[in-house]
């Protein structure tokens, strides 16, 4: 839920934009990170682990710990706390390992 | 590309950083301030409480007041300010490359100052890794700097001071704070007004106590709490995880500082001399990354590795400089040992060790 009035810091939420997570729009304010913004919208669940298949979420909102990775605008492995909402951004789960670019599949 | 030249490169911008920034850009050097994130003031930006033990010139304020003080501090100077940029190597021409995310770019300094802060320890329980299952900090960055209610009813993990604090602030934004839970037969917090007020609205902390296991499909939805022999469930929907802090030490681990081992101030902490010199020659340290401290505390190490590097670039006078470092070390006595006693002493043990390190060139992890 997004808190329109802040006891301490009071009405601070401005710009609404639009952001799609799988496909699917919810409103976010323009200062907040992607993390955040699909939490207010209680979007926990951002990815999940490649060995047992774990859900995986926001957990530090420092960029450290890398448990937020989502795909955003393509690109994949994006700490979604370290990345504000911009209008129309397109987020994806973080559920496989990414297509490595390359004329060879590597190894 | 976008090559920089400086005579001092300080990483990270929270209080220590800035702190540092003010030391040696106010005395005429070319200053450059790197962070990862997008904004200046670090940790403070969401810390509504009050802090307590600031530096003499300081009036008590909240965090984000202090964040706002120490950046108007700085507003007249000339300084570089690379937000959203990353040190991402040291090479052995004595470049240091910095990215933007999109390219990487050199540069160039004479002196070095590592303020990178410090990073939550987790608290591993069953299903620990959970959405829903955040550190503590998150939580009271989540409510206080994005303006998100992270969940609608909580438990704690923890009692310290901070947990005391984000209680309190979670609280105020209408979650349901259901406990407290601690693992020492005591409650951590020394700030016994805090533990009153939490006491006051009602939440109960079972000291004692410890995690059984997180449960929730694809987030989490019970925790299992056990105190004594007694086991329950309380519904939650957020479980805030208070584990304490540690240095950040990426930066040392690449540099080849050595390292000591001081519970009090982290954990591993490199080691330094008492100008806050590492035992490479040109990089200095402040902040939390010299010792996990108080807010106060962070301010005065940042002053005191500013003026070190202010002498070593000759931009004040020996005398000068060691009138300074004396007072900002006497300060530095007072908040930290008004704040806790074992920091301080932990601190002196470090710095006497510096001749004897515990590691050299090792990585720890």
């Amino acid at each position: 839920m997004h808190i329109k009035h802040h006891p301490v810091l009071g009405k601070k939420l401005q710009n609404p934009v639009t952001i799609y997570f799988n496909d699917q729009p919810y409103t976010a304010y323009e200062q907040q990170t992607v993390a955040a913004a699909l939490m207010a919208n209680d979007i926990k669940r951002l990815g999940s682990s490649r060995n047992l298949v774990q859900p995986r979420g926001l957990f530090c909102t420092r960029g450290r710990c890398c448990s937020c990775y989502a795909t955003v605008n393509g690109e994949n492995h994006v700490r979604t706390c370290m990345t504000r909402v911009e209008d129309g951004m397109k987020i994806y789960p973080n559920d496989e390992d990414p297509e490595v670019r390359g004329e060879s599949c590597g190894d | 590309m976008k090559a920089v030249e400086t005579d001092v490169l300080i990483i990270g911008a929270g209080p220590a950083g800035l702190a540092a920034a003010f030391e040696t850009a106010s005395r005429g050097l070319d200053v450059t301030v790197i962070d990862e994130s997008l904004s200046l003031g670090g940790q403070l930006i969401q810390q509504t409480q009050n802090l307590s033990s600031l530096p003499s010139d300081l009036s008590p304020m909240r965090g984000f007041e202090l964040a706002a003080h120490l950046i108007k501090q700085i507003e007249e100077y000339d300084i570089r300010y690379l937000l959203g940029h990353r040190v991402i190597g040291f090479y052995q021409d004595g470049t240091i490359g910095i990215t933007d995310e999109v390219d990487v770019f050199p540069v160039k300094t004479k002196k070095m100052i590592v303020a990178t802060g410090a990073a939550e320890n987790a608290v591993a329980f069953p299903k620990w890794t959970l959405p829903g299952v955040l550190t503590i900090g998150a939580a009271q960055t989540l409510i206080n700097r994005d303006f998100v209610k992270p969940g609608n009813d909580a438990v704690i993990v923890g009692s310290s001071d901070f947990a005391m604090d984000v209680a309190l602030q979670l609280s105020e934004v209408g979650v349901q704070v259901k406990g407290i839970v601690e693992k020492s037969t005591g409650v951590l917090s020394r700030n016994t007004e805090k533990v009153k007020q939490v006491n006051k609205i009602g939440i109960p902390i079972y000291v004692d106590s410890s995690i059984v296991e997180a449960r929730g499909m694809g987030a989490v939805e019970e925790i299992v709490i056990k105190q004594e022999d007694r086991v329950f469930t309380e519904k939650a929907d957020l479980v805030c995880i208070d584990g304490g802090r540690s240095p950040i030490l990426d930066i040392f681990y690449q540099l080849g500082t050595s390292f000591g081992f001081q519970k009090e101030l982290g954990g591993w902490v490199p080691q330094y001399n008492k100008d806050f010199q590492t035992d490479c020659k040109d990089v200095f340290l402040a902040g939390n990354a010299a010792g996990v401290s108080t807010q106060g505390a962070l301010v005065l190490t940042g002053r005191l590795a500013g003026m070190n590097v202010c002498e070593a670039l000759g931009a004040v006078s020996k005398e000068t400089a060691a009138v300074e470092k004396k007072g900002l070390w006497k300060e530095l006595e007072i908040v930290e040992t008004k704040y806790n006693l074992d920091i301080w002493h932990a601190r002196n043990r470090h710095v006497d060790n510096f001749t004897h390190p515990v590691l050299k060139d090792q990585f720890i992890s």
